[in-house]
């Protein structure tokens, strides 16, 4: 395995106190390696986007180990957590969550700005912007692109600074099948070409379909960690105690790799 | 402030515009009634000014040795001389008389009254005392004149006395004795005032050191062309006049004016404070809910990696822009404003009954509303600085979004 991105032992979360607490995550344990794609799959409320806070630096653990890029996330202060998601992690949102005020490269720019980058920052948020194929729409404000385009500035906000970690919750929730493929398809390019790790939370088979490893939590811990040669999405989503799982089956593209 | 951060702060105004345009509404009203109030407050001070002033006192007087304590009409100042040179080096000096002054006991037939003689320079006296300027019967003294006495109506009305009538004057001399001399009415003057116009009672300087019995000059009165300026020429007065004298200025001769003048700042303030916070309190309100409107926003802003002072400063120029525009726009209305008011003033004698007499000055109750460059710098301050202040809560809200949020609220 290459070097370590993620270190999860015995990782726990509770929210709430007393009789109200609740236990989101339940002792997991994790190693993510550089340069992964992962899906982390499971039914709602077992956890996923819990795990994905705590690794994302979002959110300190209740108990046990995390060590995200060399860092115990459990230690760091709030100003230090803030200073690794912007140096190290990038965000991708189920609902895009750009900034409706600035332009597609005004977006990208932005979070390059806050990382202290002068004045390259417009060239190099053109050049992730053109990775995505959107260099064209670089000046369109937000709500003059489609669903699938405000994605796409959303993982070139998330991707335009190299991070080592991307972290996407539910990227194609809110995708048609073809953009939902479009996105994954360039996400696996970036990942290639950059070396970055991605981490998805999903319930959608078509992201499950092109992750090289899945992670199953269930009633927050790790079910299953495994993926079979040739396993298709459908194979693993619905063996997981009988949830019901979103999505279509997913139609093959060619273009899109594997 | 970065470029990007600077677009998203202002463009972020256009998200609700009409929140936006009275917020900016807000802070221009704010800034109109904090000039106004700040001009008007000003001007009175000048009214106070111009009636201690012309009212005899002058912006600033020479006065002996020890004047300041007793008030000693007795004493003469060490070198008077010495004391006019120094005067008439200060730039700003318009006018300059000498005076002596001695209480008198008036007496006409079976009448009898009690004042304050004033010896004064005829020619200089009616440049720097406004009170002798409304002669109601006969003339003001001239500079040949001897013998010859100018009072108010008051005091001639309480004598029975005429133009052209003589007039026992009594005082007591340097060794305790009574000295007398008569004196012809030339002038009657009526102010308005009755307290004034029993105030007024001159005689021609020499003639006054021959019935006291004293030669010399007890005071210098100043009138200087900006009344603004009398703390910085008593400064430069006080080291140039003759050692022992000592320089006066208008609030000193009259602490009524002064205490009634801090009454009138503090309460003028206390009125400014309550239309600022009312200001204050509408632009808090309308950002606070441009931050709740946008907590999503902020949360993925944070989860992204923005620093809580990032974000506050975001906030704080989104604010600064408005009072930017709000400030610039209350300018543009306060300033005609204000200049109008200072042009054709506030005249409150439909209120009072004319002029009024307070602290032994004739107060003409017209407020000229201060009008300069002040009011650049103050509607700015004002603008700027109640809306930053404003701001700081909604910034330091917004500072404090939890970037959990961001992912949840995703969902």
């Amino acid at each position: 395995m290459n070097e370590q991105v993620v270190h999860a032992h015995g990782l726990t979360k509770a929210f709430g106190g007393g009789a109200q607490q609740v236990w989101a995550l339940r002792g997991v344990d994790l190693n993510i390696g550089e340069g992964e794609f992962l899906a982390l799959v499971g039914p709602s409320g077992s956890g996923k986007t819990t795990l994905l806070n705590l690794i994302g630096a979002l959110d300190a653990p209740t108990a046990g180990e995390l060590v995200v890029l060399g860092q115990t996330i459990g230690t760091l202060s709030r100003r230090q957590r803030a200073l690794l998601r912007l140096r190290s992690i990038g965000f991708v949102f189920q609902a895009y969550n750009l900034v409706p005020v600035l332009t597609a490269v005004e977006n990208v720019e932005f979070v390059l700005e806050l990382q202290g980058l002068g004045a390259e920052r417009h060239a190099r948020a053109m050049a992730s912007l053109d990775e995505l194929g959107l260099a064209d729409l670089a000046n369109r404000r937000i709500n003059e692109l489609s669903g699938g385009q405000q994605q796409r500035v959303a993982v070139a906000r998330a991707t335009a600074a190299h991070p080592k970690l991307v972290l996407a919750d539910e990227p194609t929730a809110n995708l048609d099948g073809e953009n939902a493929e479009i996105l994954m398809h360039l996400m696996g390019e970036l990942r290639t070409r950059h070396g970055m790790t991605f981490l998805f939370s999903t319930h959608d088979p078509r992201v499950v379909k092109h992750a090289q490893r899945v992670v199953t939590l269930v009633d927050g811990k790790v079910a299953r960690d495994d993926r079979q040669p040739g396993e298709s999405p459908h194979e693993i989503l619905p063996a997981e105690k009988g949830h019901a799982w979103a999505g279509p089956e997913p139609r093959r593209l060619s273009s899109a790799p594997r | 402030m970065a470029w990007v951060a600077g677009r998203y702060a202002t463009r972020s105004i256009r998200r609700n515009f009409r929140r936006s345009l009275l917020a900016i509404a807000g802070i221009a009203i704010g800034c109109i009634l904090a000039l106004v109030m700040q001009g008007f407050n000003r001007g009175r001070s000048e009214m106070f000014a111009r009636a201690g002033a012309y009212s005899g006192a002058g912006h600033l007087r020479i006065v002996p040795p020890g004047w300041r304590d007793n008030r000693d009409q007795t004493r003469r100042l060490v070198d008077g001389d010495r004391d006019f040179a120094a005067i008439r080096a200060q730039p700003l000096v318009k006018a300059v008389t000498p005076r002596t002054r001695a209480q008198a006991l008036l007496a006409m037939g079976t009448r009898v009254t009690g004042v304050e003689l004033i010896g004064v320079d005829p020619v200089q006296e009616p440049a720097t005392n406004r009170l002798v300027r409304t002669i109601h019967a006969g003339r003001y003294l001239a500079a040949e004149d001897t013998g010859t006495l100018v009072l108010g109506s008051a005091i001639a009305r309480r004598l029975g006395a005429a133009i052209d009538d003589d007039i026992l004057a009594s005082v007591v001399g340097p060794t305790g004795d009574i000295q007398n001399a008569m004196f012809r009415i030339v002038g009657i003057v009526k102010t308005g005032s009755d307290i004034a116009d029993a105030m007024v009672c001159q005689v021609p300087m020499r003639d006054m050191a021959g019935l006291t019995g004293r030669a010399g000059i007890g005071e210098i009165s100043v009138t200087l062309a900006d009344w603004r300026a009398t703390n910085r020429v008593r400064d430069a007065l006080a080291t140039t006049v003759a050692q022992g004298d000592d320089v006066m200025t208008w609030e000193d001769l009259n602490p009524d004016f002064k205490g009634h003048m801090r009454q009138d700042e503090v309460s003028s303030r206390v009125v400014t404070g309550i239309i600022l916070l009312i200001v204050l309190l509408g632009v808090a309100s309308a950002q606070l809910a441009a931050v709740l409107e946008r907590r999503r926003e902020f949360a993925v802003l944070s989860a992204l990696g923005m620093s809580g002072w990032t974000m506050v400063r975001l906030v704080l120029l989104e604010a600064l822009t408005l009072g930017v525009v709000g400030g610039a726009l209350g300018m543009a209305i306060g300033v005609p404003i204000v200049w109008r008011l200072a042009t054709t003033g506030l005249d409150f004698s439909g209120f009072m009954g004319g002029s009024f007499s307070f602290g032994g000055a004739l107060v003409e109750p017209i407020i000229y509303v201060d009008f300069g460059w002040w009011v650049v710098p103050y509607a700015s301050l004002v603008a700027l600085g109640a809306t930053l202040i404003a701001s700081l809560y909604p910034a330091t809200f917004a500072a404090r979004t939890d970037p959990a949020v961001a992912l949840r609220v995703a969902q």
